[in-house]
């Protein structure tokens, strides 16, 4: 190449990377153009997005389903007898049906807390490219929704809103790794903090060094100031392993999510929470256990 | 290079934002995502001259940053996209030997897909940001490549078409 020419690259690319770093500085200063750019692209987006939704529904796990083929036979028995019950709703309308048993689900979370909440369908999810963890939700500002506000599933936290449009809104999941929410022990007064790790597993770390953490302990949201951005008493998770390191201050343990956040389609985001705590009224109910007493009968001599 | 050709290249990049936001993202992979916006830049900018490698490396690296799920600062992709760019841009002559053999070339875009995820999250490093396990983004950057390595031979004719078209495309005024 000539000298002129690459002279006139060199040039291009000095000027393109200090444009880039102004527009990363810009956005970190909190200049809106980011933000602006970004909402019409979601305005513009979010009638699509609903109308692809709607179509990919039914297919959308295809491919996460195919992976589940190699589960054992006690598995594959249970997933056949499901999927027949699936396939009898599948005639009346799996898809609706499935939606509806979920917002009935998110309804009667809201009830028992006595939170004010707007139902909303989930349109999108952000890419991995970014490795942020979101989705889009059907309901925007028009709705009552702002920025902070805590969103819930039908078992309990989803995340945060981060963003707003008129008609949509993205939600950060706590799954995000920037994600972190004050929680305590449901029953007990040991508070900690649960982070997101990216994945399907959550970080507990308890800051209460004489409390003690069991597995299966269910972690409840402890609530932020004004209920923004998480309202008191929403179920966050359970935990699943305790981490033993003797130098450690604080005791930390692998938290399993509450709710199983690559398959829910409908949410809902709390608008204003009750001035009363819920306390533990949103803590997952345990299974009842069926027990039978059996006295035996001694046998009858025979009788002459 | 023209400004008809700019122009022609970011719709068409904005397309592809466009079917990355509204089709790809619903379909639930078995293993992290795909990105066929990342696959069709990369596919563009091995195919163009020095210039046009910077050019379009910032310029889809700025329609990347648009995409409204995205909680990184704005420029972030297009700070790593030009870097990339950049590096096709010295390289030219090596990557001229990848575009005449498809396996070779669709090897290449997947490697440069991991290449430019992980230079992002370097710069995301270098901003402060929390981005997760070390080991989690890595899964997330190899599946990528793999994705990339078996569903852009489905779409690389189109861009090779796209790319004809517009550098033909001054004939059409």
């Amino acid at each position: 190449m000539a000298k002129g020419g690459s002279n006139r690259s060199r040039l291009l690319l000095v000027l393109l990377l200090v444009s880039s770093l102004f527009l990363i500085t810009l956005d970190l200063r909190g200049v809106n153009i980011a933000t602006g750019l970004r909402n019409t692209t979601q305005s513009v987006l979010s009638p699509v997005e609903g109308f692809f939704s709607k179509l990919f529904s039914p297919v959308g796990n295809f491919f996460g389903d195919i992976r589940n083929l190699g589960s054992t036979r006690n598995k594959i028995n249970n997933l056949t007898a499901e999927n027949e019950k699936l396939l009898a709703d599948a005639a009346v309308n799996a898809d609706v049906a499935g939606q509806l048993e979920q917002l009935k689900g998110v309804l009667d979370l809201a009830g028992r807390g006595n939170y004010k909440v707007v139902a909303a369908r989930v349109i999108n999810r952000g890419a991995n490219t970014t490795f942020k963890q979101t989705i889009t939700i059907d309901a925007g500002s028009t709705s009552g929704i702002t920025p902070n506000m805590t969103v819930i599933s039908d078992a309990g936290l989803v995340g945060v809103v981060k963003s707003v449009t008129s008609g949509s809104a993205v939600v950060l999941l706590m799954s995000d790794p920037t994600f972190k929410i004050g929680v305590r022990i449901a029953g007990t007064q040991a508070i900690g903090v649960v982070s997101g790790q990216g994945g399907d597993s959550y970080l507990l770390q308890l800051l209460d060094t004489t409390g003690e953490i069991k597995k299966g302990d269910v972690l409840i949201a402890r609530g932020s100031e004004g209920n923004r951005p998480f309202v008191p008493g929403v179920p966050v998770g359970i935990v699943n392993t305790v981490q033993s390191n003797a130098s450690s201050i604080t005791q930390n343990a692998d938290v399993d999510g509450i709710t199983e956040l690559q398959r829910i389609g409908v949410v809902a985001v709390v608008v204003s929470a009750p001035n009363e705590q819920p306390r533990d009224s949103l803590f997952p109910k345990p299974q009842p256990v069926i027990t039978v007493l059996v006295t035996p009968t001694p046998t009858p001599s025979p009788t002459r | 290079m023209s400004q008809l050709r700019v122009a022609t290249t970011t719709v068409f990049l904005l397309l592809m934002l466009f079917v990355q936001e509204t089709i790809i993202n619903r379909i639930n992979f078995p293993w992290h995502s795909f990105s066929l916006f990342l696959a069709a830049i990369l596919v563009l900018l091995a195919y163009e001259d020095r210039t046009g490698a910077l050019v379009f490396g910032f310029l889809g690296g700025l329609v990347m940053d648009l995409s409204p799920g995205s909680a990184t600062p704005f420029g972030q992709w297009a700070l790593a996209l030009t870097f990339i760019g950049y590096l096709f841009a010295v390289n030219r002559e090596s990557i001229g030997d990848f575009t005449d053999r498809p396996i070779a070339f669709i090897a290449f875009i997947s490697m440069s897909s991991a290449l430019a995820m992980a230079t992002f999250l370097f710069l995301g490093l270098f901003l402060g940001q929390a981005n997760g396990g070390f080991l989690h983004n890595l899964g997330i950057i190899a599946a990528n490549s793999v994705w990339t390595f078996f569903i852009t031979p489905i779409f690389l004719p189109l861009l090779i078409r796209f790319r004809k078209f517009s550098l033909s495309s001054r004939d059409l005024l």
